[in-house]
């Protein structure tokens, strides 16, 4: 054996390995794989001395940033979760995609009809009739806050997570989540707060001020549920 | 060459622990769900995370470490609710870490045989810790026993049955402790940028006939190491809060290395029976009761502390609604890769630029961290281990999914014949954040403190169940010497602030505990 490390980058070398699963990762990595190899040849190729000591200097965030760029000159264009992101480099990001596309009989039953379904995180004694409000931005939220919460509404939100509404949502009514599971942060602070709450909701033609019914009588969605890939669905009505 | 400085015993043992982490961590991350928000770029900064744990962990824990021992630091956690506890300790210390280097090796920027010295020491210290916060229950984690937690011994648990008051759905306490753990909860999912890290359940222990208690704590409440909490978390009198909080007719059947919990049937607020609330911190002793005199001055100072917290998360989210997607990064970075920071608080050597600045070596990587990028990458991550350095060779049926991958990469045994690798990542680099400078002082039991107060008393205290000769005092040792005056002592202490127990001493069971309830 030689006490002296051959020239080859980790992953050079991989009996058993496979490229990455998703396209930008794939091509992050392989740029930057490249970029170490260039690097460890060009500083003598001693890996000892290159790895804690010449890369962090001979890989920088300069190289980062050619890497990013040289990506999105393909025309490459990332999909975006955090409004932040897309708000303050709209040209790296595509457009917020829509939600998906779900279709519904349209019959009117007893006054109703069916616009939507989801999971129900906690079973109450009734159903939730209730006022369509969307919410999806912080300047949504900015003004649910100077104006109040209408009461009785029912708050419709693409964001399974627990930050976004946090100075509003006690206010409402009820919540329909077009995200997460029951377990996500939304679905654990709207049972602390005992508000009717679906998640992983499919809507469609809900619209400001609509009259809603939600089906929070029906049977709650369990880990066990989602592990055992059990359908259980509460649906959602507009009054008409 | 390196002549070998860590053994094939050593190195047995740290593959053996980054297998377990392996298999919990890939249970964990397709069992729970993964989070999103449309305000915080979570996953990215997650990854940011990672890689500051990488560069920095073995610096700073072998810093805490030169003042105060990991099995030193274990004993001292589980006498209080602070950050040092499962959901930190068990879990994300070695998961934090870890993924950094998984990553860093898939950037062919580390080779497995890499740090060697640095792996090795962080899952060593990491054991030493476990084993001695779970003392009582003979594990080294959650996962372990089954996914269970039983930190807190008898003398603890005494005090809570005695002085834990009874409530019912819709009276006056169970619905103000209720609407304050909504409130409260909502506040740390904010002012810990969308991750859970801010609460920890622990338990369940038996109560008696189809009662089962857990214990949650609140951690970082106050003006304390985040600098958003200046200002925002000023009337926040605690910066620590613990809900012991007995559930009837409901079985605990899992506690996770998460802190979270699953429950049969399913955990509903019309199910708590007895609820309390305290407080601890480092200079504490132990768990201190909070408007425990009867409970309508528990109801009371709930309901005061839920309006002091609606107050401060109208603050927090204004200030944090204002911030850059940069700032975002950064925080949501410093939340996850600080978890340990309280380690350096208990030793009485925290700085705050060890735990709020990121390291000029993971700051390379921030260009990269796009919501795409963050999302994909930690998928293949965690969730469908799919990374080169994660597949194994096609015999191999991984735990839960059957599949031919390993989430993190052992180190070679090879190693020990070539002797070529690298012993560490070097020293602490220089670091930088974004975000304002901490200006406060830090929420204590004792006050508000600078930092340098702080550490001073730290250093200078230690709980008496801590000190000899309590400290070795364990169940066993309490079985056979309850009538020791010693070990009667040591109930005393931990008895001097209940209501209902007061020098009562060590010889009461369970049944005896109940009998002195009086009406709760």
């Amino acid at each position: 054996m030689t006490g002296k490390s051959a020239a080859k980058i980790a992953l050079a070398t991989n009996k058993y390995g496979d490229a990455e699963a998703t396209p930008l990762t794939k091509m992050f990595h392989e740029r930057i794989r490249a970029l170490v190899q260039r690097k460890l040849e060009e500083s003598g190729g001693d890996w000892n001395s290159f790895v804690f000591d010449k890369s962090y200097d001979l890989i920088t965030e300069a190289d980062m940033v050619a890497i990013e760029k040289e990506v999105l000159a393909t025309g490459y264009r990332y999909d975006v979760s955090a409004t932040i992101s897309a708000k303050e480099a709209p040209e790296k990001y595509k457009p917020l995609a829509g939600q998906d596309e779900v279709e519904f009989s349209g019959e009117v039953v007893d006054g109703k009809v069916q616009v939507g379904f989801g999971d129900n995180v906690v079973k109450y004694p009734q159903n939730l009739v209730g006022t369509a409000c969307y919410v999806h931005t912080s300047e949504d939220v900015m003004e649910l806050m100077m104006n109040g919460v209408p009461e009785g509404s029912i708050a419709v939100i693409d964001d399974s997570g627990g930050t976004l509404t946090a100075p509003v949502l006690e206010g409402f009514a009820g919540v329909i989540c077009m995200g997460g599971t029951v377990r996500s942060h939304l679905g654990i602070l709207t049972r602390e707060y005992g508000i009717p709450c679906l998640m992983n909701c499919k809507i469609q033609g809900i619209k400001n001020g609509d009259r809603l019914e939600m089906n929070v009588s029906a049977g709650a969605k369990t880990a066990q549920d989602y592990q055992k890939n059990i359908e259980k669905t509460a649906e959602i009505w507009k009054l008409v | 060459m390196l002549s070998n400085s860590v053994s094939y015993a050593q190195l047995l043992e740290t593959n053996n622990m980054l297998q377990a982490l392996t298999d919990e961590t890939y249970w964990l991350c397709v069992t729970r769900t993964t989070q999103e928000s449309k305000l915080f770029p979570v996953p990215s900064y997650m990854l940011l995370s990672y890689l500051n744990a990488y560069y920095r962990y073995p610096t700073l824990l072998r810093k805490i470490e030169a003042r105060m021992p990991a099995e030193q630091l274990g004993d001292r956690a589980r006498q209080m609710g602070t950050k040092i506890d499962t959901l930190t300790m068990g879990w994300t210390l070695p998961g934090f870490y870890n993924l950094g280097r998984e990553w860093l090796i898939n950037m062919g920027l580390l080779r497995p045989e890499d740090a060697v010295e640095d792996t090795v020491y962080v899952m060593d210290f990491w054991k030493r810790f476990q084993l001695s916060y779970h003392r009582n229950d003979g594990h080294i984690t959650n996962r372990d026993f089954g996914h269970r937690s039983q930190i807190l011994p008898e003398h603890q648990l005494q005090v809570f049955q005695a002085d834990l008051f009874a409530v019912e759905a819709g009276d006056r306490l169970h619905t103000a402790a209720n609407k304050f753990m909504a409130t409260v909860s909502q506040f740390q999912f904010l002012s810990h940028c969308e991750c859970r890290i801010g609460i920890c359940n622990q338990g369940p222990y038996k109560f008696g006939e189809k009662s089962e208690l857990i214990v949650r704590d609140f951690m970082d409440l106050a003006e304390c190491d985040y600098p958003w909490l200046d200002g925002v978390s000023a009337e926040v009198p605690y910066n620590n809060l613990t809900i012991p909080m007995v559930a009837k007719d409901t079985h605990f059947y899992l506690m996770d290395d998460w802190g979270s919990f699953e429950s049969e049937p399913e955990f509903k607020a019309e199910s708590i029976s007895h609820i309390g609330l305290y407080t601890s911190d480092h200079l504490t002793e132990g768990r201190l009761p909070v408007a425990m005199g009867s409970a309508g001055e528990l109801a009371a100072e709930f309901d005061r502390l839920r309006e002091i917290f609606t107050e401060a998360t109208g603050k927090l989210w204004k200030r944090i609604a204002a911030w850059s997607r940069a700032e975002m990064i950064e925080a949501g970075a410093l939340v996850y890769y600080n978890i340990p920071k309280d380690l350096a608080h208990l030793a009485g050597v925290y700085e705050q630029s060890d735990w709020f600045d990121i390291d000029e070596r993971a700051a390379r990587f921030i260009p990269l961290l796009n919501d795409e990028f963050g999302r994909d990458c930690l998928t293949e991550l965690v969730g469908l281990v799919s990374l080169p350095s994660q597949q194994v060779n096609d015999y191999t049926m991984m735990q839960h999914s059957n599949l031919p991958k390993r989430m993190y990469t052992p180190i070679p045994y090879a190693i020990l014949e070539t002797g070529t690798y690298t012993r560490t990542s070097g020293p602490l680099y220089p670091g930088s954040h974004v975000l304002a400078d901490k200006k406060g002082k830090w929420r204590t039991s004792r006050g508000d403190l600078t930092q340098a107060e702080y550490n001073q008393a730290a250093r200078g205290f230690t709980p008496k169940l801590c000190q000899a000769p309590y400290i070795h005092f364990d169940e066993t040792w309490v079985k056979y010497h309850h009538d020791d005056p010693e070990v009667d002592e040591m109930y005393r202490i931990a008895q001097a602030q209940s209501r209902n127990l007061k020098d009562r001493g060590a010889g009461l069971s369970r049944a005896d505990v109940e009998k002195l309830r009086g009406d709760g």
